[in-house]
Parts: C-alpha cells; sequence; structure tokens
C-alpha cells in the first residue's frame, strides 16, 4: 500500500513536473552531475520529501540528492558540528522553528532572499514568497530586512486528539454520566480531562483492553517532556514562554519570571496526573511514541503533534484508529482563551520546520534550486496528506486536502481557523542551553523524586544561572 | 645485524604521525579549552580565558559528582561479573560437552553487534506495550518493569545489558590464557593429593594473573567511557540515574554546547581513569612487587 502510494506520488510528479521542465533542466544544467546532502529528523514530512520528492527533483533536474533522516537528537548533532566546523558536508538542512534564533545568531544560514535576488537565472518565475502561510515569518531575520534564511517545508499545531467511537458511544457516555454527573464530551476543562482520563482506564481495565485514559508525552529522559510541558501544558494554565521575563532575562518569580509561579505549579501538578491514566510507555514516550500509542488505540485522548494527525486518521495500515479521530482544541484555563484571541498568549504550540542552507555549502546553487522545488504547490497536497502539513495558503484549497480534512475531522480546517492561538517556541538563541539547564527537573518530576513545587523552584534557579553563565545576566 | 636508530624512527614515524594527529593534538586542544570559558550561543561566543574556574566548578557540581558516582558503580558491577563469568565461562570450554561448538558460537555473537544496536535491540525489548520482556515479567510475576520509571530497574538492566554484550570478550581472553597454561605444575598438584579449588588458586589464578589484568584494565577503561548502547536503552533515565560520565559530558559539550566545562569535565574523567587503573595494578601486582 505504501509503495503504491509512493508510486502513485512519483507518476504525480512526473506528470506535474514538465510544465516548468524547461527552468530547471535549464537553471540546474551548469551543476550537472553535483551531489547536494541534506540532514533532517526522520518525520513523516521529511520522510517524504526523502522517498518522493528528491528522486522527483533528481529526474527533472539531473542533481543528486542525498539526504538523511535520522533521530532529532543526531540530526542536530550532525548539523551544528558541520556548520560551527564549515566542514560543507551539508548542503541543505534542517531548521526547525525554535532553532533558527540559534543558527541566526552565528550567522549559520544563507541569507535566502538575498542569494536569489543576486542570481536571477536561479529563481524559478514561479516562486512566490507571498504564498507561504504566515509560518514563514518564523524564517526571517528582523535585523536584516526580514530576509528569508529558511523554506518552510513542515508546519502543524499540535491537537487535542480523541477517539470518537469511545467518546461518540451511548452506552460509555451513560455509563460516564451515571459516575460523574455531567455529560462525556472530548474536555474543555482540565477537570473534565482528568475525568475521562480515569474513566477510560477503568474502562479499559474492565473490558480487558490495553486501553488508557490518555497519552502524555513524559519521556524521563528526553526534552520531549521539557516540551510537552512547556510549550503545551504550561501556556494552557497562561505561562508562557517557558516562564521566562524577556526584558529581566529571569524566570523565577522572586526575580519578575514565572517558570515557578502559581500557574506553572498547577500546570505541572495535573500534568504529572495524568500519568497514572497514561499508557506505561508514556514515561518512555516523546512525541513519535505519543503518536504510535495513540494509532495503537491505546489512548481515549491527548495531545498529539499534528505532522501524525493525518496518517493516524487515515492510513489503515499503520493506524487501528482510522475514522475514529476527532481532532479539537485543547481546554485551557480561565482568561488563557481570550488572551491568545487578543494575540497576547497561545494555546499550545505551533511547529514546523524550513530547510535552510550552510554558509559552509559547497553546492548553495544547486540547493537553492532544491529549496525553490519543494515549494511547488502542485506537490503540497500529497505531501500534506503523508505528512499533515501545510506551509502554502493555497494548499488548503486543494481537493485532495479537503478529502483528507474530511477524514481527519477538519484538522486542516482547525489549523487554518485557529492557528493563530497557538505559537511557536519563544524566539531564544539559547534555546538548547536553557533547555538543557531545565530540564532534568522534569524529569525528576516525573519519576516522582521532586515535587512540581520543588521541581519548578529548582528548574527557574538552573535556568537563570545558565542564562548567567551565558552572559544575559550579571547577577 | 644491527640497524641504524634512524631506520626504526623511519619506520615507526607513520605510526607516530597518526598518534600525534588523532592524540596527541585532540589532546592538547582539549587541555587548553578546559582553561577557557567557551559557549557558541553565550552573548559572547567567544573564549575566555577563567583559569582553573573550569576544574573549580566540577568540584561542587552535584550533577557531574553524581554522574561520576554512578559510572563507578556501574563499573564495578559490570567488570566484577564480567570476570567472573567470562572465567567460569571459559573453564566451562576448556571441558568437553555436548554442542560446545555451538555454544562457543553463540556466545560470542553479542561481540559480533555494534553497541549502538545493542541499546536499540535492548530498547525494543524493554520498552512498556511494545517489548516482550516487560509483557511477560507483569503476565508471569505481576512485576511493573518500567525502565523510564525505575531507577534501579533501570540501573540493573544497563549492568546486565553491558555484562551480556562484554562477557564473551572476557571468556575470550580467558580462554586464550587458559590454553597456554602449563600442565605440568597442575598435574603434579594432582599428583600430590591437591584439591581443584587448591589447585586453581595456588597455581591457575597466578599464572593467569598477566591475562585478568589486562582483560581487568580493558573493561574498567571500555565501562568508565561507555556511552552508546546506555544512549539508546535509558538516554540516561530515568532523571539522571543512569546518567554516567561519557553521556553527561555529551549533554554539556553538545547540546549545551558548554565547551571549556565540557573539556575540564573529560580531563577530570581521564585522570581518574588512569588513577583507577594505576592503583589496580599497584594492588594486584603488590606481592610481586615486594617479593623482587
Amino acid at each position: 500500500m505504501f509503495h503504491r502510494h509512493l508510486a502513485t506520488s512519483l507518476v504525480a510528479l512526473t506528470i506535474a513536473t514538465p510544465a516548468l521542465a524547461d527552468f530547471w533542466s535549464d537553471a540546474a544544467a551548469p551543476y550537472q552531475g553535483v551531489t547536494i546532502r541534506g540532514v533532517s529528523e526522520s518525520t513523516p514530512p521529511s520522510n517524504y520529501v526523502r522517498d518522493v520528492i528528491a528522486p522527483a527533483f533528481t529526474e527533472a533536474t539531473g542533481i543528486a540528492v542525498e539526504f538523511e533522516t535520522t533521530s532529532w537528537d543526531q540530526m542536530y548533532d550532525k548539523a551544528i558540528k558541520d556548520m560551527e566546523a564549515g566542514s560543507g558536508i551539508y548542503d541543505f538542512v534542517y531548521i526547525e522553528q525554535d532553532a533558527i534564533y540559534s543558527y541566526l545568531s552565528r550567522d549559520f544560514l544563507v541569507n535566502l532572499t538575498q542569494t536569489m535576488a543576486d542570481n536571477p537565472a536561479l529563481v524559478n518565475p514561479a516562486f512566490n514568497w507571498d504564498e507561504f502561510t504566515t509560518f514563514i515569518d518564523s524564517f526571517k531575520d528582523p535585523n536584516k530586512n526580514d530576509d528569508v534564511f529558511g523554506v518552510p517545508m513542515e508546519a502543524f499545531i499540535k491537537v487535542y486528539l480523541y477517539r470518537k467511537d469511545l467518546f461518540e458511544n451511548p452506552e460509555i457516555k451513560a455509563a460516564f454520566q451515571a459516575q460523574y454527573g455531567y455529560e462525556l464530551t472530548p474536555a474543555t476543562t482540565f477537570q473534565q480531562w482528568r475525568d475521562s482520563a480515569e474513566f477510560f482506564t477503568a474502562y479499559g481495565q474492565e473490558q480487558g483492553e490495553e486501553l488508557y485514559g490518555t497519552t502524555v508525552q513524559a519521556a524521563s529522559g528526553h526534552p520531549a517532556s521539557f516540551y510537552e510541558f512547556f510549550e503545551s501544558i504550561a501556556p494552557l494554565y497562561g505561562v508562557y514562554d517557558w516562564g521566562i521575563n524577556q526584558e529581566t532575562w529571569t524566570a523565577s518569580v522572586a526575580n519578575g519570571g514565572r517558570m515557578n509561579s502559581p500557574e506553572a505549579v498547577e500546570a505541572l501538578t495535573f500534568w504529572l496526573g495524568l500519568l497514572q491514566y497514561a499508557p506505561p510507555e508514556a514515561t518512555a514516550s516523546t512525541w513519535d511514541e505519543v503518536a504510535s500509542s495513540f494509532a495503537a488505540g491505546r489512548a481515549a485522548q491527548g495531545l498529539v503533534y499534528g505532522e501524525n494527525a493525518t496518517w493516524i486518521a487515515t492510513n489503515a495500515e499503520k493506524s487501528s484508529v482510522v475514522g475514529n479521530v476527532g481532532v479539537a482544541l485543547p481546554p485551557t484555563a480561565e482568561g488563557v482563551m481570550a488572551q491568545a484571541e487578543a494575540g497576547e498568549g497561545y494555546i499550545g504550540y505551533y511547529d514546523g520546520g524550513a530547510f535552510g542552507i550552510p554558509h559552509s555549502s559547497a553546492n548553495k546553487e544547486a540547493a537553492v534550486l532544491f529549496l525553490q522545488y519543494i515549494a511547488q504547490p502542485e506537490l503540497q497536497a500529497d505531501w500534506a496528506e503523508a505528512g499533515g502539513r501545510i506551509v502554502l495558503n493555497s494548499t488548503y484549497d486543494e481537493p485532495k486536502v479537503q478529502e483528507i480534512d474530511a477524514k481527519t475531522d477538519s484538522y486542516f480546517t482547525l489549523m487554518r481557523d485557529s492557528g493563530a492561538l497557538f505559537a511557536g517556541a519563544p524566539p531564544y538563541p539559547f534555546h538548547n542551553q536553557v533547555r538543557e539547564a531545565a530540564a532534568p527537573f522534569i524529569y525528576e518530576a516525573i519519576i516522582g523524586n521532586l515535587s512540581p513545587q520543588e521541581a519548578l523552584d529548582q528548574m527557574a534557579a538552573a535556568a537563570e544561572a545558565e542564562l548567567k553563565n551565558l552572559g544575559y545576566t550579571s547577577n | 645485524m644491527m640497524r641504524s636508530p634512524t631506520t626504526g624512527w623511519l619506520l615507526l614515524a607513520p605510526t607516530i604521525a597518526v598518534l600525534v594527529l588523532t592524540g596527541v593534538l585532540p589532546f592538547l586542544y582539549v587541555l587548553v579549552i578546559s582553561f577557557f570559558d567557551w559557549n557558541l550561543f553565550a552573548l559572547n561566543p567567544e573564549p575566555r580565558w577563567t583559569a582553573a574556574n573550569n576544574f573549580r566548578r566540577l568540584v561542587h557540581d552535584a550533577e557531574f559528582l553524581k554522574s561520576i558516582w554512578l559510572t563507578l558503580l556501574f563499573t564495578f558491577w559490570v567488570v566484577l561479573s564480567q570476570i567472573v563469568l567470562g572465567f567460569a565461562l571459559a573453564r566451562l570450554m576448556m571441558r568437553d560437552f555436548p554442542f560446545k561448538k555451538l555454544f562457543r558460537a553463540v556466545h560470542t555473537l553479542p561481540l559480533m553487534i555494534a553497541p549502538i544496536a545493542v541499546g536499540a535491540t535492548w530498547r525494543l525489548m524493554t520498552v512498556p506495550g511494545l517489548g516482550p520482556i516487560p509483557y511477560y515479567l507483569k503476565d508471569w510475576f505481576g512485576l511493573d518493569y518500567r525502565l523510564s520509571m525505575f531507577p534501579d530497574q533501570a540501573f540493573a538492566s544497563v549492568v546486565l545489558m553491558d555484562i551480556w554484550h562484554w562477557t564473551p570478550f572476557v571468556t575470550l581472553t580467558m580462554l586464550a590464557g587458559l590454553s597456554n597454561l602449563p600442565q605440568e605444575p597442575v598435574e603434579q598438584a594432582r599428583i600430590d593429593g591437591a584439591q581443584e579449588w587448591q589447585i586453581f588458586r595456588d597455581i591457575i589464578l597466578p599464572f593467569m594473573k598477566p591475562v585478568l589484568l589486562t582483560t581487568i584494565f580493558i573493561r574498567i577503561m571500555d565501562a568508565l567511557r561507555v556511552v552508546d548502547e546506555v544512549w539508546m536503552l535509558t538516554q540516561g533515565g530515568p532523571g539522571a540515574e543512569t546518567r554516567f560520565i561519557g553521556l553527561h559530558i555529551w549533554k554539556i559539550v553538545f547540546p549545551k554546547t558548554d565547551y571549556g566545562y565540557g573539556s575540564a569535565m573529560s580531563l577530570l574523567t581521564l585522570y581518574m581513569t588512569i588513577v583507577i587503573c594505576w592503583l589496580l595494578y599497584a594492588a594486584m601486582t603488590a606481592r610481586r612487587g615486594n617479593a623482587s
């Protein structure tokens, strides 16, 4: 099935390519025999590039593509080492939205706006920066006239998924009503989330099924847990930007931050409390395992990265809950939704990434062609199906995308209409450094070595110490 | 026939050049960096001289000290277990028994697997909801086996994984040593009525001391720098309960890009390894040293 899907996509690409065949072959003529190398995380969107788009690009241009998809940690490790050493191994690298600020601060990346302006022969006449969704703003440098440093290749929101077959089952609804005194619906409050998680865990045990109440991305030794808490849970309680005060670069309440504020403590207490209703693999789960758990029918609800939402809802070879996936916004604390609507806060994570070209690349021109190739509108619908991602405005209107949208309980519509309520990571050049300083306290809280208050107090102190080490504060 | 010293040096030159390039120069680089405060993503990303401040920080760094302690504990358990098991298996393989050749081949298989693959295999076997080990431990014994939740289980599992991976190496080195033992003293002892354990203690062990010493050193050095298989299995978790020193240094140097501090850690770890091996060598050769 998967191979048939790939074959269909390749045929579609081959049919789509001749319209611009003259441009691609002409522009690529000086680079025949060149091989460009890229590295990315092994995710559905990147794997689609590796399996479908890169071979099609080679066919259209004669430029070979070696595209390595690996683990998230290894991807960063390899890309940063290459760019820092200037070794020129990679000609394009994946830049997650939260990493761009670090890369720009180190001047790792080629200015694409400038490069394309300087090399008109390399510019596809059909390419237009304005076709991208506002997500492209994440890859602009305000210090350089908003020039673009990465071509978006994936963008999605982390949504609340739930099992419609469970939440809409009349018998289950009646049992829930009898037990909790109110109607079972997808959670709109934290109490509902907790109650339904408790209910479905007990239901799974009664039925002899491996069914649990909720997913929790709580890997106890991996930053995925830090991300779930600070980018998805804490904002629901009104704690934004990791609780770091961006004027004073402090984290603790005592120094003007909110990392250990009462709201943050309440959020962490709630999140850790869900663990008792999560599948046993929750404490080993990153974003990938959470998606797998949900797709395997092991959880009734949870926060899942949107890049996985489409295949979970539509790919029967990989998912056992096809046709039963509901999509909704997560519950929020009082006042948080209003703040998000006013642009003063957000209710979750708008994730995604782009491909950028390292300064050390020896094949920048060929890489510029590749980056434009992936942005062609005719490639986007199949790519959206494979990876749940949309980066061009026009993709939302593609018939195929609308068809998928109907099968995914309007995930794409939700992303288009409510995407503005979500936000990417805060623009911290010290993203990895502070995360590494703070995350161990989340791990300790997950395994019960620290209470939520202790964990957040120590985390705030560690974050401030790291910010001091990095020169952001002197106290 | 005497050869000129120049010929000898010329023949050694390629090896020395490789050693200097891959060993001495990186060591000197790390040594120099350890006296600087250097983080690529600091407001000032240039290296700044801090004298011995990085080393001073180490003494008060609870995470670093914990990782050192965990590493020493891990090293103690794996090396002790591997030496005892490896020696016992080597002695067993000195005898004839059915399917001995098959056993030897199967026993040696883990050695041929890359550590990263060993870690991945063990992870697949131990992940709750997917791996067979948690499933059957719960099904048969009611045991909640979750490496990502319970530190003791995680620690015991990485120790077991390392024992499984490296005991065959010890077995092979011991087997080589045992095969080359002179048989006369053993036969004479038997004729004189010595018990098997006396033969083992007074003849075999002393003869095996050089092999034992070498094997123990190799295993200690390997255990002190373990990274890849533990990274795959637990990623240093849960919490920091299996974050051994190699993993800790990796986290400081790469995700945190704190190069100066990470270099200081690396040097201290190297120093610790040398000291431990020297102390062990001194202890194990003390009797012979006194006698001479």
